[in-house]
């Protein structure tokens, strides 16, 4: 991989990963409660 | 490439990489749907299908996240390094998996003489605003697209017809594709359903992926900090004896690219540690019948001038290099493709 190809995947992939972790922790806690 | 060299195209290897994928999707299908089957026994068709549709759907998401974690691991383990090799063949099998999870879905509605809902779900404009109401099969469908494109483009011909560039950077495309199946599926049937084990699967992917490539980032990055030059630019390797025979050292200069400093008994060269074929780490290879050869697909070049050996056409960026007071040292100043640059270092030295 190049040099920049490396610092692009540096930046990328951290910000994807904290944008999915805290949407999916959203959907987890705001999802509505079993049934009875 | 030399006269040896096997290109990319059938071979046992990848035959029996591809019968060794085909035969775990095959008993991870047929293993989910039968347990699923016994613990939830399909009251009718729809419920049939809605069992053939998970299956799917978990296998390629479980397939995607093994595609993702490739990478890392063969940065940390050489032992990983055949899993690379053929890791295109496994994403167009984890298209495929995701198509037939569609094609069931689809089935689904159609079981149901209910497809025009499909339809007014995707365009009811209104719950694109929503968060929990978001319409998840929308990710779902945009994260095939990706899929298919990178599916579409996986042959050689897209890779040299775009360049190694713009190829790589599509396929990083894979990283939105394995968000929004996260979110597919956190948006859709984690909503209705309450086990832990789909929350389970879905943190654990994505723990996985990301842990691994933190520690092969920080790996990779400490060799990319580079090392400083002396006062005249060139910057210091090491003995010839600290470069491994028929192997190499990397080096990076502050801000610049790798540079391969191979050792081949007394001939010492350096050469741009990407491979013309995909970019790959050719550091990581070694020397084989006279001929730099890259760990992926074995491509091959010759040290002293970093050119294929006939009949092929490949050359490479090649870098001075000199020996003083010991210590191998290499210009990180580029020259032009193909040119000689390598030395013979004297036996008194080694």
């Amino acid at each position: 991989m190049r040099r920049t190809h490396r610092s692009v995947h540096r930046m990328l992939w951290p910000v994807l990963a904290l944008v999915v972790a805290f949407a999916f922790a959203l959907a987890l806690i705001l999802r509505a409660p079993p049934p009875a | 490439m030399s006269v040896g060299f096997r290109a990319v195209q059938w071979n046992r290897d990848k035959l029996v990489y591809d019968g060794i994928l085909l035969a775990a999707i095959s008993i991870f299908i047929a293993g989910f749907a039968a347990i699923h089957w016994q613990w939830h026994p399909p009251k009718n068709l729809p419920d049939a299908i809605d069992i053939w549709i998970r299956a799917f759907g978990t296998c390629a998401f479980l397939m995607l996240t093994a595609i993702l974690a490739i990478g890392p691991l063969a940065r940390l383990d050489r032992r990983f390094l055949p899993l690379l090799y053929n890791r295109r063949h496994f994403g167009v099998l984890t298209f495929l998996v995701a198509v037939t999870h569609f094609c069931f879905l689809l089935a689904w509605y159609l079981a149901q003489n209910n497809l025009p809902n499909l339809a007014a779900e995707l365009t009811n404009w209104k719950d694109y605003a929503k968060f929990i109401d978001f319409p998840f099969k929308a990710l779902g469908i945009a994260a095939l697209l990706v899929l298919f494109v990178m599916a579409a483009t996986s042959h050689d011909f897209w890779l040299l017809f775009l360049t190694p560039r713009i190829w790589k950077a599509i396929h990083m495309a894979l990283y939105v594709a394995y968000g929004l199946v996260v979110m597919h599926v956190a948006l859709g049937i984690m909503q209705g359903e309450y086990t832990v084990l789909i929350p389970l699967m879905l943190a654990g992917g994505l723990g996985t992926v990301a842990t691994l490539h933190l520690v092969a980032g920080w790996r990779e990055w400490r060799i990319d900090k580079g090392i400083a030059a002396s006062d005249d630019g060139w910057i210091a390797v090491g003995s010839p004896r600290s470069i491994p025979d028929k192997g190499a050292c990397i080096v990076a200069a502050r801000a610049g690219e790798r540079i391969a400093v191979f050792r081949d008994g007394q001939q010492i060269g350096a050469l741009t540690n990407l491979c013309a074929h995909q970019n790959g780490p050719l550091g990581e290879g070694r020397i084989i019948d006279g001929c730099v050869t890259c760990p992926w697909h074995g491509y091959q070049y010759r040290l002293a001038d970093g050119c294929a050996p006939p009949p092929f056409t490949e050359k490479l960026v090649t870098y001075r290099v000199r020996i003083n007071r010991g210590i191998v040292e290499v210009d990180p100043r580029p020259l032009p493709p193909g040119t000689p640059a390598a030395i013979q270092c004297p036996s008194d030295v080694l």
